[in-house]
């Protein structure tokens, strides 16, 4: 807890320095101030150097007290383990969001039983989007902002601000501490260890007899510059929850067909789809014959622009190619902040579009051809004299419960599509017609029956398809994950910062070295944030320099802990 | 295919050479009171000898770890086995680091052995090189997979230094209740260790005697009224069934000690038919475990902490302290850039989204809200000593079970490295 402060203070060190309420350690010559703290002999605290800190002002108003709150490591401690443990019971199930199609409130009941009911009831089953787990993580944030604040200006003045000569107590309450006898002259002795201790990297500081060493004070900030590190991802991470910097769609591509991608004018067309695997000859012999291991996904993919004539309808867009790139599983196109991921395939063939032929089915007799795209067809056809009106387009052909004919989905699974045929030897008004590309719906569906009873009995066209050149399949669908995330550079600096900071406060360490020459007695404290031992080891070799021996063990002042 | 030949040569002479410094430094510390010598000077030449055994043993480790990767094309750490066998060769090397700075012998008695017991934990899983799969071929996957094992081979070499503090600093004497609990928490992680060395022993007696039973299970399932689909699943146990999958027929059955049945089935809940098979493993794991304990017990006559507790007199206290956590401070930056930063790099190339809440990153992020935790009690708020010896102690189990928990019991997109 926060270290005791008495109602009426006296701050005022024998020093003659003033210091702010809240200062364990004088901020001018590092006595302690507190009265039962002067008379002990442990080591000091010396945590932000014993500074007073803006969460220890004496009367705390409300948004001080919300402000104590955060600032409290403890509470921080709190959250991290909190939040560990929310994690933790996210995974005991799978989470709703690992499921494209489930009823969550049957699914966890049927698979998992009561314990899959309860988990679900309890909202676990949507750990990670719950409003405490956010809540948490908004917290932790607080906290790393305040706590940041409430220590790193203090510090920062504690440390540019450090008077060289300290209290007696100061050093031989250090964890280093060396009292030993020396017969020079004070500012002899002084002079002569100024020298290896710059050798060994030191930044050396002296007044007359005393003398201040210090290296790598950089070290100290390594914790703010990670939690800098962490606001900064966090906040991308909140940010990536606006609108319009996020896009996230799945699209299906099939070979060979240029797609607009929603929302932009980009289009992108899959040329060609390859999927591989491991021949058997490739593999380990224990998986002959039993596995098949995927060795390919790729997707050859152009991106295009469109210039001109994008949102009218009648005319064809006009594109411009702007990306090329082989989509795999690890090699996303990347266009300007869009990237297409290769997410799913389906090697089951679409059909694109058919050259049927109108034909007299008594005398053989051809009267022409036409194309008849499946996605987008023409309004009207011309074979011969006559003139096929489209009225109707099913793509996949179904009857509903009226027994209505319906299109199931928006895919060409079974395509049909209603004529309205006029020209010579037909009514005035016309002769509807029915027609299916597929050999396998015109069996299914019945296309001879349902158009005998639309044409009557002196029916006499019939549309057939005469070779396979006149039939364009699209052998495969790549499905790709179209995503823009304009957030993602901040996520990757918030990171970046927070490595650095890493990197600045676990493999460097802030070193002090305090000593002061009186009445021929050395007193030498020494200070460091981390790994006690190697310090104890460089004092001892910094001294050998000036032909004194000191056993490394004797410098363990107790609690020579890291 | 004579390079992978010499790769697992070089693997299997790096095991015994462990084993060998293994030896050697419990010698060196042991040895130190056998007479006619000087204490110092045995530890010292001893623990020389052993950590030369030690380092020769890492070399060949290495040589394995180049000569697969040259042999298969990729960098062998694409599966349990592969992966395994990495995080043993680095647990060596945070090993190396760590005695290079401290030089304490001692640490080679607990440390090595962590490296041991994962090589042969390794040995469990299918060693054949297997081809990548697409979404194993990247860059990346030398970078995460690397630099997180590395990460968590220093928390481990902190779990090894933690376990020592509390061994040292335990007092085994006291009938004390705090004492007392402190001496059961002690007895209770080295039972643990005990049980995992049952599990490996088992797995390999009954593999080295070929055992096998099978079971059948027909799954029936009822998609639309009148329509019934039903599969057959098959599972072969490789250690005689104590327990059976749950509603389950037997195909096959070697007997064992002349029991020709299961003795129970599984509880319905364990409803894959493979839970059955790894709760039997589990059971024969704590049995082997007892057994060995017990023999362990019988043959010291006294608590196994109590009976290590003097291997560590005259051993600094404090160094181990911060031996623990140095490791685990040079652990933390490594495993956050490897197994979090890389990690997210990762998934955002391949799967186009850096985060996506998969039980294995998850568990990653448990690992590092532990670290951060243990950090932030030792730095700000002193834990020091017996809590923070505890915490390297725990920290180390979340990882283990970041690694091969989340696998066995928690299925997830990390599920291709290969479970047993």
């Amino acid at each position: 807890m926060k270290p005791y402060v008495p109602l009426v203070s006296n701050t005022k060190c024998e020093c003659g320095h003033q210091n702010p309420v809240g200062t364990v350690l004088c901020e001018a010559c590092g006595r302690p101030l507190e009265e039962k703290d002067l008379n002990s002999s442990e080591n000091l605290e010396m945590r932000y150097d014993g500074v007073a800190r803006r969460s220890q002002r004496d009367s705390p108003g409300v948004i001080d007290r919300v402000w104590n709150f955060f600032s409290s490591v403890k509470i921080a401690i709190y959250l991290i383990v909190l939040t560990l443990l929310g994690s933790m019971l996210g995974t005991i199930f799978p989470q709703e969001s690992t499921f494209l199609n489930i009823d969550a409130s049957t699914y966890y009941q049927e698979t998992y039983g009561t314990a899959g009911n309860i988990y679900y009831i309890l909202g676990l089953s949507h750990t990670y989007e719950s409003w405490w787990f956010v809540s948490l993580l908004v917290m932790i944030g607080a906290s790393l902002v305040i706590c940041s604040l409430d220590r790193v200006l203090p510090l920062y003045k504690a440390l540019t601000r450090q008077k060289i000569r300290k209290h007696r107590q100061f050093l031989t309450r250090q964890k280093a501490v060396l009292v030993a006898d020396v017969a020079e002259d004070p500012e002899v002795w002084v002079a002569r260890i100024v020298q290896p201790l710059q050798k060994r990297g030191y930044r050396v500081r002296t007044d007359g007899g005393a003398l201040l060493a210090e290296k790598h004070r950089f070290s100290r900030w390594g914790p703010y510059v990670i939690h800098i590190g962490l606001i900064i991802f966090l906040l991308a991470v909140l940010a990536r929850g606006l609108p319009g910097l996020n896009m996230d769609q799945h699209i299906a591509f099939p070979q060979g067909d240029t797609v607009r991608i929603p929302d932009t004018s980009l289009y992108l067309k899959n040329e060609k789809f390859t999927v591989e695997f491991y021949t058997e000859e490739e593999m380990p012999k224990e998986f002959r014959g039993t596995k098949v291991l995927p060795k390919l996904y790729e997707t050859r993919a152009v991106l295009y622009k469109c210039t001109a004539d994008c949102t009218d309808p009648s005319k064809e867009p006009q594109l411009t190619e702007v990306a090329r790139h082989d989509i795999q599983v690890n090699s996303p196109l990347s266009y300007k902040g869009l990237k297409a991921y290769q997410f799913d395939y389906d090697l089951t063939p679409v059909l694109r579009s058919v050259k049927p032929e109108l034909a007299n089915s008594s005398t053989g007799e051809i009267y022409g051809k036409f194309e008849l795209d499946m996605k987008d067809p023409q309004r009207s056809f011309q074979a011969g004299p006559y003139t096929l009106e489209l009225k109707e387009k099913y793509l996949d052909f179904g009857l509903n419960e009226d027994g209505q004919p319906v299109s199931k989905s928006p895919y060409p699974n079974a395509p049909a599509f209603l004529f309205l045929i006029k020209g010579p030897d037909l009514p005035d008004e016309g002769q509807q017609y029915f027609y299916f590309p597929k050999q396998i719906d015109k069996e299914q569906f019945q296309q001879t029956a349902i158009n005998d009873k639309l044409g009557g009995s002196g029916r006499f066209l019939e549309l057939e398809v005469s070779s396979m050149s006149d039939v364009d399949f699209s052998e495969s669908t790549a499905y790709l994950n179209v995503r823009v995330d304009r957030a993602m550079p901040f996520v990757w600096i918030g990171a970046g910062i927070v490595m650095l900071g890493l990197i600045l406060g676990f493999y460097w360490q802030h070193r002090r070295i305090w000593l002061t020459v009186d009445d021929g007695e050395l007193v030498l404290g020494g200070h460091t944030n981390k790994n006690w031992f190697g310090f104890r080891r460089e004092i001892v070799s910094i001294l050998e320099k000036i032909d004194m021996t000191v056993d490394e063990k004797s410098l363990d002042n107790g609690g020579g802990l890291a | 295919m004579n390079l992978l030949n010499f790769s697992s040569d070089v693997f299997i002479a790096a095991f015994f050479l462990y084993s060998g410094a293994f030896m050697l430094f419990t010698i060196a510390i042991m040895g130190r009171r056998w007479s006619g010598r000087k204490p110092e000077e045995h530890t010292a030449r001893w623990g020389r000898i052993a950590f030369i055994t030690s380092s020769l043993g890492l070399l060949c480790h290495l040589a394995y770890f180049i000569t697969r990767w040259m042999g298969s094309g990729h960098i062998p750490v694409s599966n349990m086995y592969e992966f395994m066998t990495f995080l043993s060769m680095m647990v060596m090397v945070a090993f190396t680091v760590i005695f290079a700075i401290y030089r304490k012998i001692i640490l080679g008695v607990f440390a090595v052995p962590i490296s041991i017991i994962v090589m042969a934990y390794a040995a469990v899983f299918p060693q054949e090189v297997q081809p990548l799969i697409p979404s194993l071929k990247s860059i990346y996957l030398n970078i995460h997979v690397t630099l997180a094992a590395l990460g968590e081979s220093f928390f481990a070499v902190g779990f090894a230094a933690g376990l020592m503090y509390l061994l040292r600093t335990v007092n085994f004497d006291s009938r004390e209740r705090t004492d007392r609990k402190q001496q059961r928490l002690v007895e209770f992680t080295l039972f643990s260790i005990i049980v995992i060395i049952g599990f490996l022993g088992s797995v390999f007696a009954f593999r080295g005697a070929g055992y096998e039973s099978v079971f059948v299970r027909t799954n029936v399932t009822i998609d639309s009224p009148g329509q019934e689909d039903s599969t057959i699943e098959k599972v072969s146990y490789k250690m005689p069934p104590i327990v059976a999958p749950y509603h389950s027929e037997i195909e096959s059955f070697q007997s064992f000690l002349g029991i020709k049945e299961p003795l129970f089935e599984a509880p319905s809940w364990m409803n894959g038919v493979n839970a059955g098979r790894k709760f039997n493993t589990v059971i024969w794991s704590l049995l082997s475990g007892l057994i060995l304990y017990g023999i362990l017990r019988l043959a010291l006559r006294k608590p196994l902490g109590k009976a290590i507790h003097p291997v560590l007199d005259g051993i600094d206290e404090n160094d181990l302290d911060e031996i623990t956590y140095r490791a685990i401070a040079i652990g933390f930056p490594i495993f956050t850039l490897g197994a979090l930063i890389f990690a997210m790099i990762w998934a955002q190339v391949a799967w186009g989204r850096f985060w996506g809440w998969d039980p294995k990153e998850v568990w990653a992020l448990v690992t590092w809200l532990f670290y951060s935790a243990y950090l932030h009690l030792r730095l700000a708020r002193g834990w020091q000593g017996r809590k923070s010896a505890w915490l390297a102690v725990l920290g180390f189990l979340v990882v283990m079970f970041t690694l091969v928990g989340v696998n066995l019991v928690i299925a997830g997109l990390h599920s291709y490295a290969g479970t047993d």
